[in-house]
């Protein structure tokens, strides 16, 4: 039996959503547990006084990414059949400053926000209700904004392929990075003393 | 009293379990803003359909037998309220709190989370993910796209840093 | 060991595994063996010449004629309208969409129906949809289309009107024997299904 079941239709197209939903538990349940509803243990990273985003984020990453791999080289997932993120250069880089202000600034992603308004947070709730002004201002500057996001359109390429590296080769050098990342996340805490929060 | 959180590395691991699972069922990874936009499409096409329908955005969602709301993120997104909700309750830790640094107000607080928000939900559309589908999603399929913009958001983040430790440290 | 040394050394382990391991690029069977035994006992991929040459004739937009013979035979002579997918080369990405595909009948010949049928088998074990042999192939073709063989007084009716048909096919697509066109309308033809396949969707996903 090969993955991913649903596109395959190996499973019916109406259990999707009930497993979107399952993971959706599984995802907050951890995310919470990690104290990711606190905007403060959040914002640590970038002070280095708490760099739990770090370790969970790419200890994450890398084990999904490790996962794909694995499964594939056993026959049990379809790569070709797994949604890879599109390129599109410019809006990417842009997308992405403004997020990384709005992470600043705000101490949540949406992911994450929705795991603190579930334990009460009211900051938690206003970042979300900020999501959705900045949404629907987008929704409705779109036409001025269509070409700049449709640009730069550089298909659904992957970073191995980029680098002319195989992805098992690719995955083992993301991996040596996460570890040194993890090293620095440790080393960061120790110098800049937790207070309690 | 110390808050009792799971160790980071054990979490980050059964992060990425749960992401494989996503994978391996459904073909697809995590998300979030993707639920907010299905909400905003639902609402504005209920409210104003002839808007809606003209808009290029909206229009993309809405249409014969097309219902935004039936979407994964969405019933994904509410796994998640329940998740985080079942996790803090078994941990103590429900309380209804504006959480903030001591040394600013909670008003403060609250204005920095709403413009926080403003800019976030408008770049996860123009960067097409939010850091939990292009930059977590994205780096385990080693998607460029997903890769570019988690470091554009991460490296803003750290370099706007020291403008905005007031409010954190 | 602490949680955090097991999965660091965790990680540096299996790393190093999938970076030394080959990529797996097999393209894998999606039928099982007791599938494939049913489907080719029941003989539904078969389509007949008279069906093919109906198709043909009334220009029927969803057939999709596909020689798998080599490419110099295919220069010699083929089918109008066929396209040259060639045995040797059939799992290349080139023709993945010919060959899978919701929307055509893909009707394989070659010069008898052994290569057509190899290559039928291998398509349907890919979990190919709507590919489909031509019974007998080119030889047959030619034998009965092209230069009908004229029924004895002691033939059935229905073998006049297959002769009839026939001649008049035959003259449509080139043969010997030309006879005016009546358009063959009274050769019930049995189409089969074309299974629409929601063509594999690119997977979705994404904010």
């Amino acid at each position: 039996m090969m993955g991913p079941l649903v596109p395959q239709e190996i499973i019916g197209a109406d259990w999707n959503l009930f497993i979107a939903f399952v993971v959706g538990i599984g995802f907050g349940f951890i995310l919470e547990q990690a104290g990711f509803s606190s905007s403060r243990k959040l914002a640590g990273v970038f002070y280095g006084y708490d760099t739990v985003v770090l370790k969970v984020f790419f200890g994450g990453a890398v084990t999904a990414m490790l996962g794909l791999l694995f499964f594939s080289l056993f026959g049990w997932i379809d790569l070709e059949l797994v949604y890879i993120n599109p390129t599109y250069l410019w809006p990417a880089i842009v997308g992405g400053i403004i997020m990384g202000v709005g992470f600043i600034a705000g101490g949540f992603c949406p992911g994450v926000s929705i795991s603190a308004i579930a334990i009460g947070k009211i900051d938690g709730i206003v970042f979300l209700a900020g999501i959705f002004i900045g949404i629907f201002g987008f929704a409705e500057a779109y036409p001025l904004l269509e070409d700049f996001y449709m640009s730069g359109d550089m298909g659904s390429p992957k970073l191995n392929e980029m680098l002319g590296l195989s992805g098992g080769f690719f995955g083992f050098l993301v991996i040596i990075a996460a570890l040194i990342m993890f090293w620095l996340g440790d080393l960061a805490e120790k110098k800049f003393p937790r207070k309690e929060y | 009293m110390k808050t009792k959180y799971m160790n980071p590395y054990l979490a980050g691991v059964l992060l990425g379990l749960v992401l494989l699972m996503a994978f391996f069922f459904s073909g697809r990874g995590l998300g979030a803003s993707g639920a907010v936009k299905s909400t905003i499409v639902s609402i504005v096409s209920t409210v104003a359909p002839e808007h809606a329908a003209n808009s290029p955005f909206y229009s993309k969602y809405i249409g014969e037998g097309k219902s935004p709301m039936k979407s994964w993120l969405v019933f994904e997104i509410l796994g998640v309220l329940v998740g985080g909700f079942l996790s803090g309750a078994l941990a103590g830790r429900l309380k209804l709190k504006i959480e903030h640094f001591p040394g600013i107000s909670a008003n403060r607080r609250l204005v920095f989370a709403l413009i926080g928000g403003l800019f976030f939900g408008f770049g996860s559309q123009l960067g097409r993910g939010c850091a939990s589908g292009a930059a977590l999603t994205g780096m385990s399929v080693l998607s460029l796209g997903g890769f570019i913009t988690m470091a554009t958001m991460f490296g803003t983040a750290f370099v706007l840093a020291y403008f905005f430790r007031k409010n954190w440290i | 060991m602490s949680i955090k040394n097991v999965v660091m050394l965790g990680f540096f382990l299996f790393g190093l595994v999938i970076a030394m391991v080959p990529e797996n690029t097999t393209k894998p069977y999606k039928l099982t063996a007791e599938d494939m035994l049913v489907e080719v006992q029941s003989a539904a991929e078969m389509v007949n010449a008279d069906e093919v040459a109906h198709w043909i004739i009334s220009k029927d937009p969803t057939l999709q004629l596909v020689d798998v013979r080599t490419p110099d035979k295919f220069q010699k002579y083929h089918l109008e309208g066929a396209v040259n997918v060639p045995l040797s080369v059939i799992l290349s990405d080139e023709y993945r969409d010919i060959l899978d595909q919701g929307v055509k009948m893909n009707v394989l010949y070659s010069n008898g129906t052994m290569n057509s049928h190899q290559a039928w088998m291998i398509l349907r074990q890919l979990g190919f949809k709507n590919n489909y042999v031509l019974q007998g192939g080119l030889n047959y073709w030619f034998e009965t289309i092209m230069n009908p063989e004229a029924p004895s007084i002691y033939s059935s009716d229905e073998e006049f009107a297959r002769y009839d048909f026939r001649k008049a096919a035959s003259g449509a697509l080139g043969g010997g024997g030309a006879v005016t066109l009546t358009a063959p309308a009274k050769t019930e033809v049995d189409k089969p299904k074309i299974i629409r396949t929601k063509k594999k969707k690119a997977p979705a996903g994404g904010c």
